[in-house]
């Protein structure tokens, strides 16, 4: 049973080379589609040379930074507009504004208002992380049963020892919700931004593009999906492990 | 939406259609039998080797056609596994179940459920939902859902969706939408766990009601020992896991009964003898239940 | 439902010692205090906003270009970029679903084609649409169709971001069905056609039009992000355009205009939501 599970699933993935050696001899351009085999050289040069972890770490660094930064300001952010019908009134509706705003959509702007263009790309990425926990950790309080917070007053507690010990654990499943989204999108924005300048996979993706050196296209992609997958992957482990509650639902 | 206009407007041609559609109907219900059910030696296990859950053991059970049989049991002792045996939901490891003298193949609309909670349909309207059964077989006969809204007092809530009616009300429909299909047995798992006392006893008048009118076998679960009693020709007692048949009490109380009876002295020994039979059960459960977590 | 009670109850709490305007006052005075930020920080040169572009000017040169001015000398009117890039999400995200919604399903239900689909598919997933546009520009060429050019790559790269939502929301719909649900249509005489149509559908409905709303955000991202890199017409192209001409209102008046365009179609996902759902209650039966 579970052998041909196994068997039908290595299927799929064997189909999914097949289908891609097809495709590069159909496609005719030159220089055409680049083929599986060419793929594996590309990576094993660049895998080889320094310049291609550089981008890769740099771009890894940017994401995390920009991601911490956004939940920082977002979580406690959240819980405040959350808990507080009038930091709601005052604050939300200009960030509604802003949000609907594709992230990338900032790029040019910022290339004028900030003074460092190294931050242009961090700050797009704060923007894709900002909004997705935001938004999460806001519905996160708001839906934390409001019995919940007159059991703990009547129990003793404070305003602020409610929000320590109810509102913000009865809010962490959203919030965690909220960070798994935002890492998805700011690995989505960050190679957008990128290929928009002069650093990171992103480029080294574009730049490969253009440079007509097309292996090393489908090279950048799979790091950028690797990278993205194990981020993903990253924040989902550390919520199974914040959320001991919660054991078998999946996040 | 335009499928139920068609059918409340009743046209000339629209009748036609309703007498085949009876006809149809007829020969559905008198091929399907008279509702015995024979579980024979029957064994469950659940899941694989090494990590087995053995949840009925060699369990006999004989149900006769139009007898109403409550399994009381204490909580997870295996009796909606009982159930869903008998409806065709799974397959015993062991031993057989036997509807009408034939094994059990699958579900069919002749065994008809009641689940403990309710299963309306929430995207369908209450009447959609009723008609849902015969309409799996082509044969809507629209005033006889009439009656069954009438039966279960469900006028005026045709075209509500499950969500805005009351749990007593989305029992009744349910139950409504189980008798569309005219089933020669009714499984019903704790129908009725969920609503609060009053109307759960009203609940249990009208499910008298339907039975004593026309004459269905009915396998009924239930942890409520009251309950049990209140409704049965017979309360089969099972024991905790592995669930086996612990003991059979026969309830000679006259037809029709209905909720004032608990009073009586016979009924209160009845229930006495039902109680201290599943007590120990119960407490075996609990140290079960325990002893897993 | 209880929750919004809730904040206010809290937001009351505050309240008692705050002077408190009603409600829409208070999101009133939210917009007006966004436009005098942004003017300060333009005015009093906040970072190098003074380089960039005063509210005034902007809000003036917006109503100017809603009322059909071309944003640029002798370039398209807002309206026409709008429908370009518009018309770019609809037809992606439209792949995207024809596609998505029947693998989504099948993947979902069955557990032989979970096996042979979900692999492949899923090495994918993690790949941002925007890294397909190089390879997209390698395989499709750009058609011209009369005088409308059909920018294919770009469609490709929506067609990319908006399927793994919808895909990923269906499989994850579908399987999360209430066994029991299915049991009673059985029971009720339901074939397993039947059983699809009445209850796997209508069931897995609220977590397709979730990922249908997913894959409309995504959709815009992207084609921003390929109309900025390949060209219009578009509202990415407009906005990558200001910048070069040095005439910052048109950027801000491209990422409004795309911001407003993205907000209405999440409206309108939500509106089909209503009408496909009569069922829902307001906020949707999520469990």
């Amino acid at each position: 049973m579970e052998y041909a599970q196994r068997a039908e699933q290595s299927v799929s993935l064997l189909a999914l080379l097949v289908i891609w050696g097809v495709a590069t001899m159909i496609v005719g351009a030159v220089p055409s589609l680049p083929t599986p085999p060419e793929v594996v050289m590309a990576f094993v040069d660049a895998a080889t040379g320094g310049a291609f972890w550089e981008e890769v770490l740099l771009s890894t660094f940017r994401v995390y930074l920009s991601f911490v930064i956004a939940a920082v300001i977002a979580i406690p952010l959240g819980l405040l507009i959350g808990r507080s019908a009038i930091v709601e009134d005052l604050l939300f509706p200009s960030l509604e504004v802003l949000r609907p705003i594709p992230p990338i959509a900032w790029f040019p702007a910022l290339t004028i208002i900030l003074i460092n263009s190294a931050n242009i790309v961090r700050f797009i990425i704060f923007l894709a992380a900002f909004f997705p926990i935001l938004l999460n950790t806001i519905e996160g309080v708001q839906d934390v049963e409001v019995e919940f917070s007159q059991a703990a007053s009547s129990l003793g507690a404070s305003s602020t020892q409610i929000l320590r010990h109810v509102l913000l654990p009865g809010a962490l499943p959203s919030i965690y919700t909220g960070l798994v989204n935002a890492m998805g999108l700011a690995w989505v924005s960050l190679v957008a931004a990128e290929l928009l300048s002069s650093t990171g996979v992103g480029y080294f993706i574009w730049n490969a593009f253009t440079a007509g050196e097309y292996p090393n296209v489908v090279v950048g992609m799979v790091a950028v999906g690797v990278l993205g997958y194990v981020s993903s992957a990253l924040v989902r482990w550390l919520s199974a492990q914040q959320l001991p509650w919660l054991q078998s639902t999946t996040v | 939406m335009n499928e139920r206009d068609t059918t409340n407007a009743r046209t000339a041609p629209d009748e036609q259609h309703t007498d085949s559609a009876d006809e149809k109907f007829r020969s559905w219900t008198e091929s399907s039998g008279t509702g015995t059910v024979n579980i024979k030696d029957m064994t469950k296990v659940y899941g694989t080797d090494g990590d087995e859950l053995t949840a009925v053991d060699s369990m006999d059970l004989h149900i006769e056609a139009e007898e109403f049989v409550t399994v009381l049991g204490p909580s997870g002792c295996g009796k909606s596994t009982v159930m869903e045996c008998v409806a065709g939901y799974l397959d015993p490891t062991e031993g057989e179940v036997l509807v009408n003298g034939e094994p059990v193949d699958g579900p069919d609309p002749s065994r008809g459920v009641v689940f403990q909670e309710n299963r309306l349909f929430p995207w369908k309207t209450v009447t959609e939902n009723v008609r849902f059964g015969p309409q799996m077989r082509d044969a809507v006969d629209q005033s006889r859902i009439e009656r069954l809204f009438d039966q279960m007092g469900l006028e005026g809530f045709e075209d509500s969706y499950p969500h805005e009616l009351s749990g007593g009300m989305q029992q009744r429909a349910e139950l409504a939408r189980l008798l569309a299909n005219d089933p020669d047995i009714m499984l019903m798992d704790e129908p009725f766990s969920g609503l609060d006392a009053m109307t759960k006893e009203l609940m249990q008048e009208k499910l008298l009601d339907v039975w004593e009118d026309d004459d269905r076998t009915v396998l009924f679960i239930t942890h409520d020992v009251e309950e049990a009693i209140l409704l049965a020709d017979r309360v089969v007692v099972m024991t905790a896991r592995p669930g086996q048949v612990k003991d059979v009490i026969d309830v000679d109380l006259e037809r029709p009964r209905d909720i004032d009876m608990v009073t009586t002295d016979r009924f209160n020994e009845l229930q006495r003898r039902a109680s201290e039979s599943i007590h120990d059960e119960a407490e075996r459960a609990m140290e079960q239940a325990e002893g897993r977590a | 439902m209880s929750t919004g009670s809730m904040s206010e109850r809290i937001g009351d709490r505050f309240g008692e010692s705050l002077p408190s305007p009603t409600r829409g006052v208070r999101k009133l005075l939210s917009l007006v205090g966004f436009v005098a930020v942004w003017w300060l920080c333009y005015r009093f040169g906040v970072l190098n906003f003074d380089h960039f572009v005063s509210p005034v000017t902007t809000l003036v040169e917006f109503a100017g270009a809603l009322a059909g001015q071309p944003l640029t000398e002798g370039g398209d009117t807002i309206y026409l970029h709008a429908v370009y890039s518009a018309a770019r999400v609809a037809i992606g995200v439209g792949f995207a679903a024809v596609l998505a919604i029947p693998t989504g399903l099948v993947v979902g239900t069955s557990q032989r084609w979970e096996n042979l689909l979900y692999p492949a598919l899923e090495a994918f997933r993690p790949i941002p649409p925007i890294a397909w546009l190089p390879i997209a520009i390698i395989v499709f060429p750009t058609l011209a169709l009369g005088s409308i050019s059909v920018p294919l790559p770009a469609l490709f790269v929506v067609f990319v971001g908006a399927f793994f939502p919808i895909f990923t929301n269906t499989i994850e719909g579908a399987r999360n069905i209430e066994t029991e649900y299915r049991r009673a249509a059985e029971s009720l005489g339901a074939s397993s056609g039947n059983v699809f149509r009445h209850v796997v559908l209508p069931a897995t409905l609220p977590s397709i039009i979730t990922g249908l709303s997913l894959g409309v955000g995504l959709g815009w991202i992207t084609v921003v992000a390929a109309e900025l890199l390949t060209g219009g017409p578009g509202l990415g192209y407009i906005i990558m355009q200001g910048s070069r001409l040095l005439q910052n209102q048109i950027v801000v008046i491209g990422m409004l205009a795309v911001g407003a365009l993205g907000y209405a179609s999440s409206l309108l996902v939500e509106r089909l939501g209503h009408w496909l759902m009569p069922w829902s209650t307001t906020e949707g039966n999520r469990e």
